[in-house]
């Protein structure tokens, strides 16, 4: 069953996910505003994000149980190897049973504009270790 | 089955709709009330008859279907909205958010209860409508997500045992934390506002474990409030059509 299919998914993608994505591309130029393709099941999100002096292209997927399961964000755009980079280049954004409550992800909390900004901080920290080879933040714990 | 079982035999509840996916399996039956003989049946059909053996005056109703299922929905609707309270013994956080939403829906009292990985102990949550929903008590308990990560059926050996992926329980401890979800149920339906139950969450440990319990036994109540912002329960419905949102999404993205 796709997240298409889901009542609760639907609801969910109706009542908070679109107008939180309408929102932040209201207030973004054209080039950095967030697209939304239905893929298998999935949802997937394309844009690009400037945390400081680059450009990356990424892509952002809501699984099938969304919003239980959080969203995975890959860069698109080719990174060096760093701390906290996974498999294809998918960003390590949360830690689930974490005892701090930004770095689970919560379902009655956040909203996929929410790991958008976890992506933009995860590469503004990357920019940084690309500089001086040390992750600016603490792990999660 | 162990709460159902416990539900069935008290003489205030006169029906019991019953929507269960699950076949009889062999892995099951040192843990089950059914015997090996049973294996391969719908475990509704297993558990309806278990419960017409004891109370034969209760009515029962089955839906041999997955609760989140698209193609049953409007069954399962259609029952839910004839039921006084739901309880939910589902083993994966999207049925349960499922099953939330269902119950919220239709203004239902629900209980739920989760038995933890190793038997170690377990929850027993009791929602009423306007309080808090699953969504925001699974936030303050700030626990790991547990969804249905069972593998596929091996469809050229149907029946075959299969291996758990989680610690299983002992029985002994599925029945302690099955026992106390339906003495919440029955509060719970004898009076729905829920006096005398002053929490929304009671966690039972059944053993002491070094940095989790410090003690066995010594229930925990948890009276967790409704989160004010919760995007699961405060937020608006949202009608409309999916795809064309998404294609006025793009379209004002300009992609």
């Amino acid at each position: 069953m796709g997240i298409l299919d889901n009542p609760v998914s639907k609801e969910r993608l109706l009542g908070v996910e679109l107008p939180a994505l309408q929102a932040y591309n209201s207030q973004r130029d054209p080039e950095y505003r967030v697209s939304v393709e239905p893929k298998g099941g999935e949802l997937q999100l394309r844009y690009r994000l400037k945390p400081a002096h680059n450009v990356y292209e990424l892509v952002t997927v809501l699984p099938d149980s969304y919003p239980v399961i959080a969203p995975t964000t890959r860069v698109l755009t080719k990174l060096e190897s760093c701390p906290h980079l996974l498999y294809q280049q998918t960003l390590c954004l949360w830690k689930q049973a974490s005892r701090v409550a930004d770095s689970r992800w919560d379902p009655a909390r956040f909203t996929a504009v929410f790991a958008i900004q976890a992506a933009w901080r995860w590469l503004a920290c990357y920019e940084i270790w690309v500089v001086e080879k040390t992750w600016p933040i603490p792990e999660a714990r | 089955m162990a709460v159902l079982d416990l539900l069935g035999r008290d003489s205030r509840i006169d029906t019991i709709l019953l929507v269960e996916p699950d076949t009889y399996k062999p892995h099951n039956v040192h843990r089950h009330y059914f015997p090996a003989a049973s294996c391969g049946k719908p475990k509704a059909d297993l558990a309806a008859g278990w419960l017409a053996e004891r109370r034969p005056d209760l009515r029962v109703e089955t839906l041999v279907a997955d609760l989140c299922d698209p193609a049953c929905a409007g069954r399962i609707d259609e029952m839910v909205s004839r039921a006084d309270i739901g309880v939910c013994a589902v083993d994966n956080d999207r049925a349960k958010l499922h099953w939330d939403w269902l119950m919220r829906r239709h203004s239902k009292p629900w209980t739920l209860g989760e038995v933890l990985a190793g038997g170690i102990g377990g929850f027993v949550h009791m929602f009423v409508p306007g309080g808090p929903c699953f969504a925001c008590v699974a936030s303050q308990l700030q626990r790991e997500t547990k969804v249905d990560d069972s593998p596929p059926p091996d469809y050229s050996a149907p029946g075959h045992a299969i291996s758990e992926a989680s610690i299983p329980a002992s029985i002994s401890s599925v029945h302690a934390i099955a026992s106390l979800h339906a003495l919440s149920t029955l509060a719970l339906l004898g009076d729905e506002d829920g006096r005398g139950w002053d929490s929304t969450t009671r966690l039972l440990p059944l053993r002491a474990v070094p940095g989790i319990f410090n003690r066995a036994l010594e229930t925990v109540n948890l009276p967790f409030a409704r989160l004010a912002d919760c995007l699961n329960c405060s937020s608006g419905k949202g009608g409309g059509d999916l795809l064309e949102a998404f294609e006025c999404l793009n379209r004002a993205a300009g992609s």
